[in-house]
This record gives structure tokens, sequence and C-alpha cells, in this order.
């Protein structure tokens, strides 16, 4: 296979010689047709002038678009994301590059969805195994236009081999499946329903193990399907009655359950639900109905089945990897998606104002001061997890720490915002431990990143302020904890117009406060305590 | 196998060629091209976890001179 690789680096160590043919550096003035395919893999150059540098992320966009619309469409084309291997942020909210990379990924995601022929690669899945350190070799960078450290390329060709084969195999859509020995242990016609194997001990715990995987395949979108030689009657009593049984009729999307031959049930299968043979898998523990449906329809995947219950997950992960892995986004992904393209809107906007204030007005902002609960406990410790430049303290809790910190009689509030471009969900916490009867502690304080810059930190917290002088405190303590990345907080309780009443040696401020009045807030926000 | 055999060894994978001997020189092995020198120069860094510098990289432009250089570091 011959293939064209459009690059704005030296990449050859990585993508190999064999069959490849590469542009010039960010020259998309060819796009030859005489290759069997397309690979897009650029870098993110260096340049510490960020919005220099997201604005030539940003073209990349329109040189993709450039490149595909004159590459044919037959043709594959394989898309690598972006990944920012040496993110220079001379400011903590500095986020333009980021957002640029981001805006690039979504955009080339979107293309393998809308075109049949483009492939998403997710770069970080290889990148993210790695340290800054290790991704970058700034020898060979400078001296070869390599970014990436050649010291990483046979790791690399293992991952991206592996890769290229999966994206080879087509989808299949549909799993048929026999049930005897097959969803369950034994004969259902023999051993009755409560004598099959199904929960317990092994090996009925094996097939409960199957069951829940396919289960989840079929919430994933693979369609599953019955073919068994069986009494319909029997099988639907022991979907009602057996209290084991996981996959039950309301999971399947079509049944062949009689003693015709399984080809011409396939058949009818493929036609009820107006799918094609080829999209088909076909699983059954007899060698025989194997055989027959590898002769009479050889468009249906026919795999080996294992013989032994316990090689069933091994089998499924197999199955998943070879036919029903999806090239596409997550819903997860889709909502991420969408908070990138509300950030984008948002930034946008930003340049018809005149001045600061008037864009706050416009945004709408909705914040939420929501008391910890069960629903948000695990948000809220996943924060403490993760957050890192936006965090006073840096203390990292459980959810069962979370919990028993609310069970001492700590005060515990989260924040959701949202503004007219989007809802970002629940973006901030804060802990405050009791001392005594007037006096509480600023355990933990941070906000997810994505919603800084509006001053929506202070907002919060003033709002917190007012509410703990209602509850009768009078008195409150807090403290900033250095770490290598909350260097933007360090002064954070001194805009709040806390005393600083002790720095120590590691850089560590205390902090002190008497809630003598109450804390105005700025119109711009609506907000609303839960 | 002798250490110069060892060097030779990398070379020749590192330059995707078959046959190597211990002449070869940027001058008469035109696989020799920059890529694959740097390509040789990571794989050397690897093979006896040393730290070549740039200018020292560029010294290396026949067997020998490669030889003289792992041995000046080792």
């Amino acid at each position: 296979m011959k293939t064209f690789v459009f690059r704005n680096q030296t990449i050859e160590p990585f993508l190999g010689s064999d069959g490849m043919t590469y542009s010039g550096y960010d020259d998309i003035s060819l796009v030859p047709d005489d290759v069997d395919r397309y690979i897009w893999f650029y870098q993110v150059p260096v340049n510490a002038d960020s919005v220099q540098l997201s604005e030539e992320v940003s073209s990349f966009v329109d040189k993709l678009d450039l490149v595909l619309n004159r590459a044919e469409a037959s043709k594959p084309f394989v898309i690598f994301s972006l990944v920012n291997l040496f993110p220079l942020r001379l400011t903590g909210d500095e986020t333009a590059v980021a957002d640029a990379v981001a805006a690039f990924n979504r955009h080339a995601m979107q293309l393998s969805i809308e075109r049949s022929n483009v492939k998403w690669v997710d770069f970080s899945e290889f990148t993210s195994r790695y340290d800054a350190s290790t991704l970058v070799n700034w020898k060979f960078y400078l001296m070869s236009q390599m970014m990436l450290n050649p010291k990483l390329a046979n790791d690399f060709q293992g991952w991206w081999k592996h890769l290229d084969e999966e994206m080879a195999l087509s989808r299949k859509k549909c799993l048929v499946l026999d049930l005897d020995n097959t969803l369950w242990g034994g004969v259902l016609g023999e051993d009755g329903i409560d004598g099959i194997k199904l929960g317990g001990d092994y090996p009925g715990k094996a097939y409960s193990y199957w069951q829940q995987s396919l289960l989840q395949l079929s919430r994933n979108g693979v369609i599953l399907t019955v073919c068994s030689k069986n009494n319909e009657a029997d099988v639907v009593e022991a979907w009602e009655k057996n209290p084991h049984m996981i996959l039950r009729g309301e999971h399947f999307s079509a049944l062949r359950i009689n003693w015709r031959d399984k080809a011409t049930n396939l058949r009818e299968l493929a036609d009820e639900l107006n799918i094609g043979l080829d999209s088909m898998v076909f699983l059954d523990d007899n060698p025989s109905e194997r055989e027959l449906v590898k002769q009479m329809l050889p468009e249906v995947t026919v795999p080996d089945f294992p013989d032994k219950p316990y090689q069933l997950m091994p089998f499924f992960k197999q199955l998943v990897e070879r036919y029903f892995r999806i090239y596409r986004v997550t819903e997860e992904d889709r909502a991420k998606t969408q908070q990138y393209r509300a950030n984008a809107m948002r930034q946008a906007e930003m340049g018809r104002f005149a001045d600061m204030e008037s864009y706050l007005y416009s945004l709408d902002m909705q914040l939420e001061i929501i008391p910890a609960d069960e629903h948000n406990l695990p948000r809220i410790a996943q924060m403490t997890q993760k957050t890192n430049q936006f965090n006073l303290t840096t203390k990292r809790y459980t959810e069962v720490e979370v919990k028993q910190r609310l069970e001492d009689g700590w005060h515990i509030y989260c924040m959701s915002v949202s503004d007219r471009f989007g809802d970002n969900g629940i973006t901030g916490t804060i802990f405050l431990e009791p001392v005594d009867d007037i006096t509480v502690h600023i355990d933990t304080l941070l906000l997810s990143c994505r919603i800084l810059g509006k001053g929506i930190e202070e907002a919060f917290v003033k709002t917190v302020l007012n509410l703990l002088r209602l509850d009768g405190y009078r008195h409150v303590t807090a403290a900033y904890l250095p770490t290598a990345k909350n260097g933007q907080t360090a002064d954070f309780y001194d805009r709040m117009g806390m005393t600083c009443i002790a720095t120590e040696i590691d850089g560590t401020k205390r902090y002190d406060l008497a809630l003598d009045h109450v804390y105005e807030i700025h119109n711009y926000y609506n907000i609303r305590v839960l | 196998m002798s250490f110069e055999e060892t060097v030779l060894d990398i070379m020749r994978q590192a330059f995707e060629i078959d046959e190597i001997s211990t002449d070869v020189s940027q001058k008469n092995c035109s696989k020799w091209d920059s890529l694959h020198h740097l390509t040789l120069a990571s794989e050397l860094e690897e093979h006896f976890d040393i730290e070549l510098e740039p200018e020292e990289i560029a010294e290396m432009t026949d067997f020998s001179r490669v030889v003289a250089m792992l041995k000046s570091k080792l």
C-alpha cells in the first residue's frame, strides 16, 4: 500500500519508509493521486507567542480541509489528533493554544463522522504513556525538526501497527447467539431452568460475566439476536424465571428459536433487521453448526467458539477488538465537544465587546451553589483528584473520605456554572471544617480552569462567606499550599481581603478573616443557593 | 561480538541496509543521509547509554570516527 503523509515535522522514524512518501514540511501544495491512502500527522510547533501559535494551529484546520477536498474521497484518509508536546504557558489561565488544539481535534473527529473514508486516530493514546521530558528530545528536535523523541520510535511503531490493523477490519453490526452452552452452560431442554449453569460458582460465574459483557455491547449499539434450536416457550420461561439471567428477551432485537437449519434462520434475521449478512457475527459452540453457516453463508463471520467457559472473557475482548470496536466519539466526548464549541463562541463574542464589563453582563452567567449530597459527591471527589491549577490546598479526597467529612459536620458546597453558551456543570467546590462555634477553616477550595477568567471564583467564595455568616460563624481561617501548578492562586486570599498572618518556609501562607459584613457581589452573576 | 562488530551492526540497522563494511562513510553510502544519521545517533545513545552532543554527532562522518567517538565516551 502506498501512503502519502502530510506533516510539518520530521516523523519518518515513526511511520517508517516502507511505502511512505512524505510532504515537505507543512507543504500542502501537492496532493498526489497515485497513492492508496493519506495520513495527516501534524505536530504543534514551538512558539512562546501563544496568540501567534494558536493562530497557526487554527490554520491547520483550513489546510486539512483543503487537502481533504482535493484527495479522492474513496481513499482512506487517516488524521492523527494534535497533541501539544511542549505546552508553554506563561500565565496560568492561558488557554488559546489548548483551545486551538481542541478545535482542530473536534473538527477532525467531526470529519470522521461525516466522511466514511476519514479515520480519526487519538494520538494522545500513545503520548499519554510517557512523561513530558521523555516525549520531547530537544537535541534531536533542533538538529532535525523532530520533536517526538526518536527513542520512542519502536514503541510507536508497535502501537500504530496494531491500530492500523484494527482500522482495516470492517465493523460488524449484529451478533447472532446460540443459547445452550453458548449463553449458559448445559442444555435447557435437559437440565431445566434451574439446572443450566449460570451465576454462582464456576462455571456459572463465567457465563454471568459473558452475558453482562454482551449486554454492555448491546448498550453500545451492537444488535444482539438469538438463533437457537430450542422450544421457544422453554426459553421464554427461563428468561423469566432463572434469577441469574442477565440477557433476557427484551435485549434481543430478533429471535429465531426453532428447529430449522441455522442458515435459513440467519437469512431471515438479516432480512428482518434490514442488515447485510456481511455485518453479522455468528457464535455457536457446536462446530457442525458453525461449519454449516460457513458453507452456506460465506459472508457471515464465524469465529471459533472457546472450549472452556473461563476462556469467554478473553474471547469477548477479542470480539470487541476485531469486530465491534467503534471508531466513534463517546457521548461524553460529544458533551466535551459541545463545551469546547461553546468556549470558542465565547472567545469570538469577547472580540465584539468594548470592555470586559459589558462582556460579562452579556454572558448571562448562572451560578448554583449546592450543598454536597449523594448525587454530586462522586463529582466533588473527582474534582479534588484532578484539579491542579485553581486549587488552594491540592488535597486529594476519595468519595468515602468526602462522605466521612460530611458526617463529621463539615460544610461542603459545590458550584454549577452555566451561561448562554452552555452548561459547564459542577466546576467548583469548597470544604469548610468547623473549628468551634464561630470559626470555620477552609480546607479545600478549587475551581475547574475552564470557568476561570470571569471572576466566578470571587463570586463563589463571597456567596459562601455570606452563607457562613448567616449560619452564625464570625471567623474564617484559610491556607494556601503552593504546588508546581497552583501559582495563579498564590494571592487569591489577599485579593479576597483576607489577612496573611504567616508565611512559612515552604511558601505556605496562612490567613485570617473576620466575618463582620455582608459581601457585595456584582450583578453579572445570577446566583442561586440550593 | 566485538565492539567494532556491534557498532557496525547498529549502523547497518540504522541505515536499513543488508551489507556494511568498516570503510563505510557518509560519502560512499547513499543511505547514510541526515535522517539516518540521526537514527544512528539515537540508536547509539540508547545502546551504550551515553549522551552525544550535537557537535559530536556532526563529527561522526565515517565508521572509524564513530568508533573513536564512542571509545572516548565509554
